[in-house]
């Protein structure tokens, strides 16, 4: 009886924490999501993230707590930093986004004094939906709300690019459902022409099979994972955002594809316009998700030419 | 603002969704693609509810006010809804003893000295002195019914029935007599679903066998489409020709009441929310509840369930004439109720709860469940059933073979006796209506105890009807097997086990939708 009664008692509560996501965000049927009717005007205040206390704290925060940890989970590898040799600060860095592994790895693999002037943009209704969520990032990550759903820019970025600050910003809007890269919306090309300043390609591979959607820390076993910068990429004179974009999109493909290959063999590829796309095959889902979900395999090379 | 109703696709972000199965209920994980049928949120209740009242009975619908009626030297009978009504009770102070209370304050002002209360209970059982205090209230009570000024009516009480005359439809009209021959009839009602009210409330509720016969009966119930839309509803254009014969012979001053959805108190106010806004609150509740329920004997479970009284916020007061009010009153009611349902499904799931409007302080036997399910539950649409015809039904509820034999013993003979032989309601109508409806046992039973007269367990069975008549399949799930077998049904033990049965009726890929009632809703079917 009494064992009969603690067996209910717990599957009764299995059940529940599987239904009801215990420890993990909720979820809501998806066509039980609430309508979103206007963009709420409140921004939630990161002016005080970048003064002296919070830059004092989040180096010791990345320094002490975020490198080794990322470290210690994945196996980062990073090249294209003498890129950053050829521009001064701001700068927009434009990356690819599949897993919430890229906003450390970028931080993690910056130098320092490049990581200690760089924002990240991010999701006002993901990250700063809460007073303890939005906190937390713009100390560790020192993120700013942006919104993703349509309707006019936020003014931040655009601040923050004026006072110096690099800005990280995920074209994409969102991680990729099965690890290619998505559309590219205008934002950065736009941000970029209006306060001249140049984009940096930030190519990542691996994080999608390091930690994709859906889970909170990444697979053990210290996956592979290579983050490349790419050459600046500059506006030219009356260059719109409509031209511009298309631009990075190359570059990010291209960058993406000399991750995977080599660099000559991309300048070759890219001459034939042959570069593969980087949104991947259209073949069936789960064929693209399988091969994203690969670790990363370099070209052949030695070492020597990393 | 309340939220509108809602219909739910079931996707693999859908947590377990609560169905209820009579003194208890299970987390069931639905297929993805089922539609659930939510009922909107409760809407806001009025602030003061006397106030409300006062303004209803002062001005008006189609008559003068209740205090222009009032004279010295009346006669003045009031009725009121008997304890079917609502589902579960409402917390105290119910809203006819509110109603009631201002009713009498103007006619003590008005100098009225006759004046008589009574329970229109129709062909359902007596109200106990417990009962009628907690509709009226106490000081109603104790200024009536020591001199036997408030009662229950008595549909078998030849010398107080009278009969009034017969429709164009030859509807016999026969009603109480008190009522009938009063200068003023007020009717106090509680409309807590569509069914209710309107000329429903005097034509029927103050009637006698012979008055009820011309529309409880399966011919009417099976043309009923359903009986929860007056419009469509056979039994309620009956009622409407005798409702207006009355009132062209007797004085009626209708008021009625609608109340929100509000229907569990604390701790189970999770079971009025959608479970994927359960906080962990709710959540804790729940599990709590479940487990208690897991170990409490039956009999404490029983006395849990019927001790809960529901918040209910009052929607609306209206008075005056009948129909004039009764539009006012649906039109409340379909805002609290009326879910948009875009087509019909092949498989219907309900669970039924541990209370219909005849099991008050009682057992909800074989009967009365079949009634909730294939009655009340499944008419509860507009514009066509939920369900395509020849669809399949499922029900969850544990159906016992439990009968209360204070309360139903016509129902212990009628399982026995007449399901036995035939569970067709027309061939039962036919052999077995007539005698036990002038049974001398089961009257004497109804007009001395409190039980429900003898007629009662057949119009369950009619209620069901149009159900019968529509689906292919019905399948109890957690069901007592022999109990439905008795009543011509299948039992399951869990959901695909009853979806692998009525797969011979509606296929291997089945739509399904699941009305998640309670709360109350009705589905408006296009």
């Amino acid at each position: 009886m009494m064992t009969r009664f603690l067996r209910e008692t717990a599957d009764d509560v299995r059940m529940v924490a599987r239904g009801w996501r215990w420890g993990r965000r909720p979820l809501v049927p998806r066509n039980a999501e609430p309508f979103v009717p206007e963009k709420e005007k409140y921004v939630f205040p990161t002016e005080w993230a970048r003064r002296r206390p919070a830059r004092a704290l989040r180096e010791v925060v990345q320094e002490v707590g975020l490198d080794p940890l990322l470290r210690s989970q994945v196996s980062p590898r990073v090249t294209g930093l003498d890129m950053l040799g050829r521009v001064s600060p701001p700068v927009l860095f434009v990356a690819n986004h599949a897993s919430h592994l890229d906003t450390p790895l970028i931080l993690c693999t910056l130098p320092d004094a490049w990581r200690r002037r760089t924002s990240v943009a991010a999701a006002a209704d993901y990250f700063f939906d809460t007073w303890w969520r939005a906190t937390g990032s713009a100390i560790v990550f020192n993120t700013f709300p942006i919104e993703r759903r349509g309707g006019s820019l936020s003014s931040t970025p655009g601040d923050l690019l004026g006072q110096g600050w690099n800005v990280v910003v995920f074209p994409e809007g969102t991680r990729s459902p099965d690890g290619w890269m998505g559309r590219f919306r205008m934002g950065a090309a736009w941000l970029a022409i209006e306060h001249g300043v140049p984009i940096v390609p930030v190519a990542i591979r691996g994080s999608f099979a390091a930690m994709p959607r859906g889970r909170s820390w990444p697979r053990p076993g210290r996956p592979p994972v290579t983050v490349r910068y790419g050459a600046p990429l500059s506006p030219g004179d009356g260059e719109t955002a409509r031209e511009f974009a298309p631009r990075v999109v190359a570059a990010m493909s291209q960058l993406l594809d000399e991750d995977r290959t080599t660099w000559w063999q991309a300048q070759l590829r890219a001459a034939r316009k042959e570069i593969p796309d980087p949104s991947g095959p259209k073949v069936a889902r789960w064929r693209r998700v399988w091969e994203q979900t690969a670790p990363p395999r370099v070209g052949r090379r030695t070492d020597v030419w990393r | 603002m309340s939220r509108p109703g809602f219909v739910l696709q079931v996707d693999d972000r859908t947590p377990p969704l609560v169905v209820h199965e009579g003194e208890g209920f299970r987390l069931e994980r639905f297929p993805i693609g089922t539609r659930v049928v939510y009922p909107p949120e409760s809407l806001p209740a009025v602030r003061d509810v006397d106030a409300t009242i006062r303004h209803a009975l002062l001005n008006p619908e189609g008559s003068e006010p209740l205090s222009e009626l009032l004279r010295p030297g009346m006669r003045l009978t009031i009725a009121f809804d008997d304890i079917s009504l609502p589902l579960p009770p409402m917390r105290k102070p119910d809203i006819r003893q509110r109603v009631i209370e201002q009713v009498l304050t103007m006619a003590a002002a008005a100098g009225v000295d006759d004046v008589a209360l009574i329970s229109a209970n129709a062909v359902h059982r007596r109200l106990t002195p417990d009962e009628l205090r907690a509709i009226v209230g106490e000081r109603v009570f104790r200024s009536f019914f020591p001199q036997g000024l408030l009662y229950n009516h008595d549909a078998e009480d030849p010398d107080d029935l009278l009969h009034v005359g017969v429709t164009d439809r030859n509807e016999d009209v026969e009603i109480n007599r008190r009522a009938a021959e009063s200068d003023l009839l007020v009717y106090v009602n509680v409309n807590l679903v569509a069914m209710d009210g309107g000329h429903k409330s005097v034509p029927v509720g103050l009637a006698s066998y012979k008055s009820l016969r011309p529309h409880h009966n399966s011919k009417t119930m099976v043309q009923s489409r359903s009986f929860m839309d007056p419009e469509k509803s056979h039994l309620h254009h009956s009622a409407i020709r005798m409702g207006r014969l009355l009132a062209d012979h007797l004085r009626i001053f209708t008021i009625e009441t609608t109340l929100n959805n509000d229907v569990f108190p604390a701790p189970y106010e999770f079971l009025n929310k959608r479970e994927w806004e359960w906080s962990i609150r709710d959540q804790a509740s729940m599990l709590a509840a479940r487990r208690a329920l897991g170990v409490a004997p039956r009999k404490v479970k029983r006395r849990v369930f019927h001790s809960l009284e529901s918040p209910y916020g009052v929607t609306g007061v209206h008075a005056g004439e009948t129909e004039a009010v009764h539009a006012k009153t649906l039109a409340n009611v379909h805002r609290q109720q009326m879910v948009e349902v875009q087509g019909q499904t092949d498989v219907l799931v309900m669970g039924l709860p541990y209370l219909g409007p005849y099991n008050v302080n009682s057992v909800m036997n074989p009967i009365l469940a079949t009634c909730m399910g294939l009655g009340y539950y499944f008419n509860s649409y507009r514009g066509c059933p939920l369900v395509r015809q020849g669809g399949a039904v499922i029900l969850y509820h544990p159906v016992p073979n439990e009968f209360s034999q204070l309360h139903h013993p016509s129902y212990v003979d009628f399982f026995e006796e007449v399901l036995a032989e035939t569970t067709d309601p027309v061939a039962i109508e036919e052999k077995f209506e007539q005698s036990y409806a002038t049974d001398p046992w089961y009257i004497h039973l109804y007009r001395t105890s409190y039980a429900y007269h003898g007629v009662h367990p057949f119009y369950m069975w009619y209620w069901a009807a149009h159900a019968l008549d529509h689906v292919g399949d019905v399948v109890w799930v957690g069901a007592d097997r022999h109990t439905v077998q008795r009543m011509g049904f299948r039992a399951a033990s869990t959901l695909s086990d009853a979806l692998e049965m009525v797969s011979g009726t509606v296929g291997r890929s089945p739509s399904l939708t699941y009305l998640h009632n309670p709360p109350h809703l009705i589905a408006d079917v296009h």
